[in-house]
């Protein structure tokens, strides 16, 4: 089983390498809405002394942060695989004994991420030296966000697969997907710190579990949880997790039946 | 190879509850669901709003048992419902109604035993990843069917034997031509030795010679491992050379299955006298049988006469007697002609 992902990863690798132009202005594309943000907010921030009682440096330390989590917990299933039902190029990977999504796709989604950190690697040191942030990490923290940063990742792959899966009853998934990534962005954590949210999003952000892939282990990150409020949200990853999953094997077993393997 | 026969049966033919023949489709239907719209601006807003669908009935009960090591040529005009059939016993598609058994599995369940047992090759679809050298894509396919260093090894050298793939394997696929790339596509479809091969229009788009090489590898590679293939084809020559049983399948419905020699008796039972005559501007040929349009050949005195099959002899006999005959071949209808007529008996 290993030897598949280890082939996988090293097909995978090889192929995003091919495309120089396109894999930079990829990685930069993630990087961009982040580094806006922490500009935006910290300027705001120095200019009125503080919002909400979040200063300049709050939002430095928690952009900063998001940058990191935010590559290692994100998912692009919808981008790797949504046309693939669309034009039926599924098909190929359907006859092969392995889980299109489950291990194909998964692996993609690592494969990239291993890129976009060493893209972030060096622009993350540019922006410390103009920033310079005050982190207050402990190793027990870093502990915890290890399985904080693989249940949210887990999470936003679980939801993004089923999101993709809609494929096969609508053909296109591009509006959709662009929608809820809004909404995640939103109550996730990446325009703003929840905490500076209206009240109503606040809550809607407690229920939902968005907030657990980004800002969680971000908060958990930055020292702002007790050990009670870490290990009740990595309890709640674990759940939402495996809602997650049965809901994608659902949906994928369903639109199997559906699927046209349009093409050829 | 007897090694790869041997594993073969181990790999495939010991799947649970397996028929005899390895593949057997009972009242196989699959109905698809379209939209249903006319052209123009009204009619795409009108559809935004209310949609109609209509029911295609792309494959309607068809049913066949195919033996172990037989390749059948499954053929019919496009649309027909062929390359529908094949998705179906490949597990791409769930079928509407009716059942399928392909080496004792169910085949849309998908049972990774059955995946790694058979194959699908579609001559407009790659396997291959584009981007890298075939060589890596093989590799992976090593790894996702857990073939062994050594039966790796076994299999690619022979694979390579009969395909030449050595010189075009270290080549990003998108440089490949498409003869190459088809080579290519063969070889990583059997790396696996599946004991079923579905092969959708194998030959399509390649040259003559490109064609002719991967029919004669298609019969070695089914001669050697007793693998069973079902093919379809556009292009009779695969088929002729191939198959000596055919399924004919049209509007969804199986028109014809069984030998094609016998096809060609049932319908099209006549010959095709080819005559070459000396000086003779009034000899009346229609007195013979029907004078078949030839291609410009009247020129060189070059005539086609079509008779009863059991009447070749008779009027051959006549013809030599009563013609300045320089030249006389005795012929079958061509196999396309003979295909096209099954398709609309």
């Amino acid at each position: 089983m290993f030897a598949i992902y280890k082939r996988l990863w090293l097909v995978n690798w090889a192929e995003q390498w091919q495309y120089r132009a396109n894999l930079l202005m990829y990685l930069a594309f993630w990087l961009v809405s982040p580094i806006v943000y922490l500009a935006v907010w910290t300027t705001i921030a120095n200019a009125q002394g503080s919002i909400n009682g979040f200063t300049a440096p709050d939002f430095v330390a928690y952009y900063m942060m998001l940058l990191i989590v935010d590559i290692a917990t994100s998912d692009i299933t919808i981008h790797i695989f949504g046309y693939k039902i669309m034009d039926g190029s599924l098909s190929n990977e359907l006859i092969l004994p392995i889980h299109p999504v489950l291990m194909k796709v998964l692996v993609n989604n690592l494969a990239f991420k291993a890129l976009q950190m060493m893209a972030l690697a060096p622009i993350w040191l540019i922006l410390y030296v103009l920033y310079q942030p005050v982190f207050a990490i402990t190793v027990t923290h870093v502990l915890l966000a290890i399985p904080a940063i693989a249940l949210g990742f887990m999470l936003q792959f679980f939801a993004g697969a089923t999101i993709t899966c809609i494929a096969f009853w609508t053909t296109r998934v591009w509006s959709i997907s662009d929608f809820y990534s809004n909404i995640f962005r939103l109550l996730a954590g990446q325009f703003v710190p929840l905490a500076l949210l209206p009240a109503f999003m606040q809550s809607a952000s407690q229920v939902l579990p968005f907030r657990l892939a980004l800002y969680f282990p971000v908060q958990l990150l930055l020292g702002k949880l007790s050990l009670e409020e870490t290990l009740l949200d990595l309890g709640l990853q674990v759940v939402w997790c495996v809602i997650l999953f049965v809901l994608f094997r659902l949906v994928w077993r369903a639109g199997l039946k559906k699927y046209a393997a349009v093409g050829a | 190879m007897q090694v790869v026969k041997t594993m073969l049966q181990q790999s495939a033919f010991g799947a649970p509850g397996a028929d005899s023949n390895p593949i057997v489709v009972e009242g196989l239907s699959k109905t698809y669901q379209v939209t249903d719209r006319e052209g123009g601006f009204g009619a795409a807003v009108r559809s935004f709003v209310k949609r109609k669908f209509r029911d295609v009935k792309a494959v309607q009960n068809v049913s066949f048992r195919i033996g172990q090591g037989e390749i059948v040529g499954f053929l019919g005009p496009n649309g027909a419902g062929k390359t529908t059939t094949l998705k179906m016993l490949a597990g791409l598609l769930h079928p509407t109604s009716g059942s399928a058994k392909v080496l004792g599995f169910t085949p849309w369940e998908r049972n990774s035993g059955y995946l790694r047992s058979m194959t699908l090759v579609m001559g407009q679809r790659n396997r291959l990843s584009w981007d890298i050298p075939a060589a890596d894509s093989f590799l992976l396919n090593q790894a996702i069917y857990r073939i062994s260093d050594a039966d790796y090894k076994r299999v690619f050298d022979e694979l390579n034997e009969l395909l030449d793939l050595a010189p075009i394997i270290r080549k990003p696929v998108r440089n490949l031509s498409l003869g190459e790339r088809m080579k290519c596509e063969l070889a990583a479809s059997l790396l696996h030795r599946p004991a079923v091969l579905f092969l959708d229009e194998p030959t399509i788009g390649l040259d003559i010679s490109a064609q002719v090489r991967i029919r004669a590898f298609l019969k070695e590679y089914n001669r050697r491992s007793g693998a069973t293939i079902l093919l379809t084809s556009h292009y009779m020559a695969d088929v002729t050379a191939l198959c000596e049983r055919i399924i004919i399948i049209h509007h969804g419905q199986t028109k014809y299955d069984g030998k094609l020699v016998d096809l060609s008796r049932r319908i099209a039972p006549f010959k095709l006298i080819g005559v070459t005559l000396g000086d003779c501007a009034d000899c009346d040929l229609s007195r013979y049988g029907t004078v078949v349009p030839g291609e410009g050949s009247e020129d060189a005195g070059k005539h086609s006469v079509q008779v009863k099959a059991d009447e070749v002899a008779a009027i051959t006999a006549r013809m030599l007697a009563e013609l300045p005959v320089v030249d006389l071949t005795i012929e079958d209808p061509p196999i396309e002609d003979v295909i096209e007529r099954a398709f609309h008996e």
